[in-house]
């Protein structure tokens, strides 16, 4: 099934501000010559992703497109396959058909007949996709600082002391440079998700994928990480947000997309809450609103 | 004990050389031997969690020799290696891989369940970052399984210890050996084997404190003495990297 994008009006990164430096590649606006008159380029495009798990199939084939700039929020049922899907988008699934591509490469099986002109492996990958995770996942014999440093040190090979301040500023960002000696076991939930926030951050990744990352939070700590997810999207950042938060969902979402049992069941741009009509959508809409 | 009138404490006093000399072997020995057993055990726990054919081999190596007496141990790697394949060993190292041959078995059951005990997450955040799964091993899983098998490592080492009495049957002059020899001078089993017997306990007693005060620095945050010393350094340096963000930030 085939994603169709409304115009984006949300500012766009320019490739200067891209840090890693990666200049679109004449591949990606190939690719999505099917949407005439779109200026933007494509950072994620999935095409016709199967995954199985074991016997199971759990993702039936399905398309998701994410253009520079822009904030697409998936959401669905528990068991749907959101995570799966996200998780494809960085290849912690690698999925047993379909097509990954990041910045005009491919990382996946691919489509059947189709020429793909650049492959790239999952390390490659990464180096463009942050992600957070539901559980925050910081590392618990680090510091805050350390956990950023750690990652800038082996992913970007900065030395010890480049890597510590590189960490810090990532922290300023997000409101906790005075708490960089502590570890995670001494932060809040909504601070070591803002810590995982930005640790994933600090690498300068093109596009930042969130799953649930609130879910795990006390009602009242839920605030501070949509606060610093917002003025990401304010900045610019390529955002892919699987959530519950609906209001949050609303408010952000510049292309939404509804799951249901393995498959994108209605997607849409803004307004998209007001406007679905695929009869599980409004049900399952009714159910959390 | 009616047939001994007099109890000679003095000569544990008289002897205290040759017996502490003897307990030092016992620790060398045990202390070598640990060594090698975590390494050892740390790879057979990794070969165990991998593909089939090999992890099949690891879990046959980790169940014979889980089953086999340190003195049925040492007999066979003395007599029965230097016999067969014509390498004769000193007492000491036939000793050392005596005890590996079995601690190794446990040391690797020990790290197994403390690697299957980190969540997955660890890994997959690692693998999300871009870090190459080697690094995040190494920085990430097994400094967590570390912490986790470190008191269990500890009551190996001791059990070690006490493994290398019977290490007397090769004539390796540890602290049971070295109690013999005096007895058969004095005939004072009694008094001579009480001190042993205490070496051991105070040994064991020093071995748990140290693996104790090993499993606190470990802790995060760190806690105790010696964790005190090196957490003030680093609480210190993220405290300077800090000031001179704030102080860069302020300019702009
Ligand atoms: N590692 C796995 N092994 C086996 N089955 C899995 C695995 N991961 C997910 N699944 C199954 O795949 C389906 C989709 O799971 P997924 O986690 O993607 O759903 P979700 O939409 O994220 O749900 P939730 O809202 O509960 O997070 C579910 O039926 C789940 O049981
Ligand atoms: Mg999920």
């Amino acid at each position: 099934m085939k994603v169709h994008h409304a115009d984006i009006t949300t500012a766009m990164r320019t490739p200067a501000d891209s840090p890693s430096g990666q200049e679109p590649s004449s591949e990606v606006n190939g690719a999505s010559s099917g949407d005439a008159g779109r200026e933007s380029r494509l950072v994620v495009e999935l095409k016709g992703i199967r995954k199985s798990f074991g016997s199971v199939e759990v993702l039936h084939g399905v398309d998701l497109e994410v253009h520079a700039g822009e904030h697409v929020v998936i959401f669905g049922p528990s068991g749907s396959g959101k995570s799966t899907l996200l998780r494809t988008i960085n290849l912690l699934e690698e999925p047993n058909a379909g097509s990954v591509r990041v910045l005009g490469v491919e990382y996946g099986p691919g489509v059947p007949g189709e020429r793909v002109e650049k492959r790239g492996g999952p390390l490659q990958l990464r180096r463009h996709v942050g992600m957070v995770f539901q559980q925050f996942n910081l590392f618990p014999h680090l510091s805050a600082l350390h956990n950023i440093a750690l990652a800038l040190r082996s992913v970007r090979g900065l030395g010890r002391r480049a890597a510590e301040e590189k960490a810090a500023h990532s922290l300023r960002q997000v409101g906790l440079l005075r708490f960089a000696a502590h570890y995670p076991g001494e932060l809040s939930g909504g601070q070591q998700q803002r810590v995982a926030i930005a640790r994933a951050l600090s690498l300068d990744p093109e596009v930042m994928l969130f799953d649930e990352p609130t879910s795990a939070l006390d009602p009242e700590l839920v605030g501070e990480v949509l606060a610093v997810m917002r003025v990401l999207a304010e900045s610019g950042m390529t955002m892919v947000i699987v959530t519950h938060e609906l209001n949050f969902a609303r408010e952000i979402g510049d292309f939404n997309v509804f799951m249901d049992e393995g498959l994108v069941v209605e997607s849409g741009p803004r307004g998209f809450f007001e406007s679905c009509s695929n009869a599980r959508t409004r049900q399952f809409m009714e159910a959390v609103l | 004990m009616s047939l001994v009138a007099n109890y000679d404490w003095s000569l544990i006093w008289e002897n205290k050389g040759d017996l502490l000399r003897g307990l030092l072997v016992a620790i060398e020995v045990a202390g070598v031997a640990l060594v090698i057993s975590v390494a050892l055990g740390l790879v057979l726990a990794l070969l165990r969690l991998g593909k089939p054919p090999v992890s099949w081999l690891a879990a046959i190596y980790v169940n014979v020799f889980r089953g086999v007496p340190a003195l049925v141990s040492v007999i066979w790697v003395y007599f029965g290696w230097s016999l067969v394949v014509g390498i004769s060993f000193t007492v000491f190292q036939a000793g050392v891989i005596a005890l590996t041959l079995l601690y190794s078995a446990f040391i690797s059951e020990i790290y197994r369940a403390a690697l299957q005990a980190i969540p997955k997450g660890q890994r997959e955040a690692g693998l999300a970052l871009g870090m190459h799964p080697v690094r995040i091993f190494v920085r990430v899983t097994l400094p967590q399984a570390t912490k986790i098998a470190i008191p269990n490592i500890g009551s190996m080492f001791i059990g070690m210890i006490k493994d290398t009495s019977t290490f007397t049957v090769i004539g390796l002059l540890e602290l049971v050996r070295v109690t013999q020899n005096l007895n058969s001078t004095t005939f004072q089993p009694f008094v001579l084997y009480t001190a042993a017997a205490g070496l051991y306990v105070v040994a064991a007693f020093a071995f748990d404190f140290l693996f104790r005060a090993i499993e606190k620095t470990l802790t995060t945050p760190p806690s105790g003495g010696i964790a005190r010393a090196t957490a003030g350094r680093r609480r210190r340096r993220i405290e300077l990297v800090m000031k001179d963000v704030e102080a860069l930030s302020g300019k702009t």
